[in-house]
């Protein structure tokens, strides 16, 4: 795939995807990277994850605390706040919405 | 006040650490009495006073050297020119005091036969002159070696000089003598009083010069102004 | 570069960027822990350094630098000469409270001449410093009593401005830790190791909590820790308000700094880079 391209399009849509994967309990950044990669949306380097979890910190729709690992180093563990479940039902909302349409015309096109 | 009484503290620490000085002030005048102990009696009191007069000259010269860099930061810290040479006087006078009295007992422990009275007497002038005499030689003079030189120069014209002649009054040292012959001797109370007249001036006049020196070196300058903080 | 010193990187750029210490430190652990628990190369795994920590900035925003305040330290026109020989020529500066100077130049062009003249201890031929507040003074070497202990030194400064012995010795004794040294003890100064010395040296001159500091290249023997908690220092005192000069021959500071003072005569490189206050030629 053109890494431009994917780039781009995590760019928009890479926040979400960290709020819907800790809508499902909290987590940390190694876990979130590997959750996305096995979802299929493939690897992402904690170059990319970082930046926009600290961007959801500081928006206020994540809050994050150390806790120490039983084996192994501390882990600074994140989750959503009710500000965040509301971006993220908003958010994900307009994507769907914004997606199916999208999904139309592309699948018509490359079946021809 | 307390800056002067810091400032003669860490004088007094600072000799109490330089061995080689401590040695001095503790052999030399020692050393003076016991070689003209033999001669005439007179002799041996007068060297004594000497090698305390020397001593005490000598460490206020190395006080005043090693000092000299710290100074100015001393000034920016808060400390005015007087608590820097006071106190460092202070420290050098208490020293020499201290030093006095084992020296006061020596000739005792000899079973002298003299006017106690005038042997504290002379070894006070002795000390009153030397730390002032000392601080302005380091204070005028850049390096501690032309400065011993000197003081060795006017030690030695000091006990060779002829205390009646005409120039012995200009010698730093000449109140001890001079008291150390009513002492020695049983003259009148002139050589008394003259002696001390002579000490006290000596001592207020090496004092001043210590000050004026230390006054132009330290001096606020002129092209620097200080606002407060606004 | 293995992933130590790629941390070490990121701490020293997030630090320039003017990131606040403590998300900094939060941020360093996290990619730390991620490279433990995810291996690879940070390279790969988070790009170059300066990239990432570019990206972090653009996420949470530096630490409002504080606004560079009144005027503390005002030289201008500055000249002297030896003989024949002119040292300094109309040298000026200006620097505020909560910034950096540094005075840079070849070898024998007034560095130090001008810093002893800013501090009053020499008069120049001609020029006004106006200074506000108190003033503390670091020399490039000496400034130190022989046979005293260090923690007489701190007695004897704090003295000078009323402080009693017990603070002033902890006072000593904290600006010293944060040098990386312990203070205590009964070392005479004559006996420290030259590094230790100038470090004893420098906290003298921090001890009274001057409004403006003048240092005269005062890391003489410092070792690479030591350097960069002297650096580390300076910005904390810079963050209090303190009104700073450095003279310094070592150009790779420079971007931690606000101003720079060029005494290079001009004539000579013929180059003024911009932002750059110097004398005239």
């Amino acid at each position: 795939m053109d890494s431009d391209r994917r780039g781009q399009w995590l760019r928009g849509v890479l926040d979400i995807c960290v709020l819907a994967l800790l809508s499902e309990g909290e987590s940390y950044g190694y876990q979130l990277a590997q959750a996305l990669d096995t979802a299929g949306v493939g690897p992402i380097q904690g170059g990319t994850l970082y930046p926009v979890l600290l961007r959801l910190q500081k928006t206020g729709l994540v809050t994050a605390q150390w806790r120490e690992g039983n084996a192994g180093p501390a882990r600074k563990y994140y989750r959503l706040t009710d500000d965040g479940y509301a971006a993220l039902r908003a958010g994900g909302s307009a994507w769907l919405t914004f997606v199916r349409p999208v999904n139309d015309i592309v699948t018509k096109g490359v079946s021809r | 006040m307390n800056r002067l009484v810091t400032v003669a503290e860490m004088t007094l620490r600072e000799l109490l650490r330089r061995r080689g000085v401590l040695l001095l002030l503790l052999l030399m005048p020692l050393t003076f009495y016991l070689i003209r102990r033999d001669a005439y009696l007179g002799q041996s009191v007068r060297s004594l006073l000497l090698g305390v007069g020397w001593a005490v000259s000598t460490a206020a010269l190395f006080a005043t050297t090693a000092a000299r860099e710290l100074e100015p930061r001393l000034r920016l810290a808060g400390y005015r020119p007087h608590h820097l040479y006071l106190g460092r006087m202070l420290g050098l006078w208490t020293v020499g005091l201290v030093i006095s009295v084992p020296f006061f007992l020596l000739p005792m422990i000899d079973g002298a036969d003299l006017r106690y009275g005038g042997l504290a007497a002379a070894m006070l002038c002795s000390v009153a002159v030397a730390a002032p005499f000392g601080m302005l030689i380091g204070a005028l003079l850049p390096r501690e070696l032309e400065g011993t030189l000197l003081l060795l120069t006017v030690v030695t014209v000091q006990m060779l000089i002829d205390p009646a002649g005409s120039g012995a009054r200009l010698t730093p040292f000449w109140s001890s003598r001079e008291i150390a012959t009513w002492t020695v001797d049983n003259t009148d109370h002139g050589y008394l009083s003259r002696g001390l007249l002579h000490g006290l001036v000596v001592t207020a006049l090496l004092a001043v010069g210590v000050a004026a020196v230390a006054s132009v070196r330290l001096r606020r300058r002129r092209h620097l102004r200080h606002l407060p903080v606004g | 570069m293995n992933a130590d010193d790629w941390l070490r990187t990121l701490t020293a750029e997030l630090h320039q960027r003017r990131v606040a210490a403590d998300a900094a430190r939060h941020v360093v652990a996290e990619a730390a822990t991620h490279l433990r628990e995810g291996g690879g190369d940070p390279w790969v795994v988070f790009g170059p350094p300066q990239q990432y920590a570019g990206a972090v900035v653009e996420s949470i925003g530096t630490a409002p630098g504080p606004r560079p305040g009144p005027v503390r330290l005002h030289a201008a026109g500055i000249t002297k000469r030896y003989g024949r020989r002119s040292v300094l020529r109309d040298a000026t500066l200006t620097v505020r409270a909560g910034q950096i100077a540094a005075v840079i130049g070849a070898n024998g062009c007034g560095k130090s001449t001008f810093l002893r003249i800013c501090a009053g201890l020499m008069s120049p031929d001609a020029g006004e410093v106006t200074v506000s507040g108190r003033l503390g003074y670091c020399p490039q070497s000496g400034g130190t009593a022989d046979f005293l202990l260090a923690d007489e030194h701190f007695v004897l400064i704090g003295a000078g401005q009323g402080v009693a012995r017990g603070p002033a010795r902890r006072a000593g004794r904290a600006a010293a830790r944060q040098l990386g040294w312990e203070a205590g003890g009964d070392v005479q100064a004559r006996h420290l190791s030259g590094g230790t010395r100038q470090k004893l040296n420098l906290t003298m001159s921090t001890l009274s909590a001057p409004d403006v500091l003048l240092l005269d290249e005062p890391y003489q023997g410092f070792d690479q820790g030591t350097y960069v908690n002297f650096w580390d220092q300076l910005s904390r005192l810079r963050d209090t308000g303190t009104a700073i000069v450095v003279v310094t021959h070592l150009l790779n500071q420079l971007d931690r700094v606000d101003i720079v003072l060029d005494l290079t005569p001009a004539r000579e490189t013929g180059w003024h880079a911009p932002g750059i206050q110097g004398g005239r030629p």
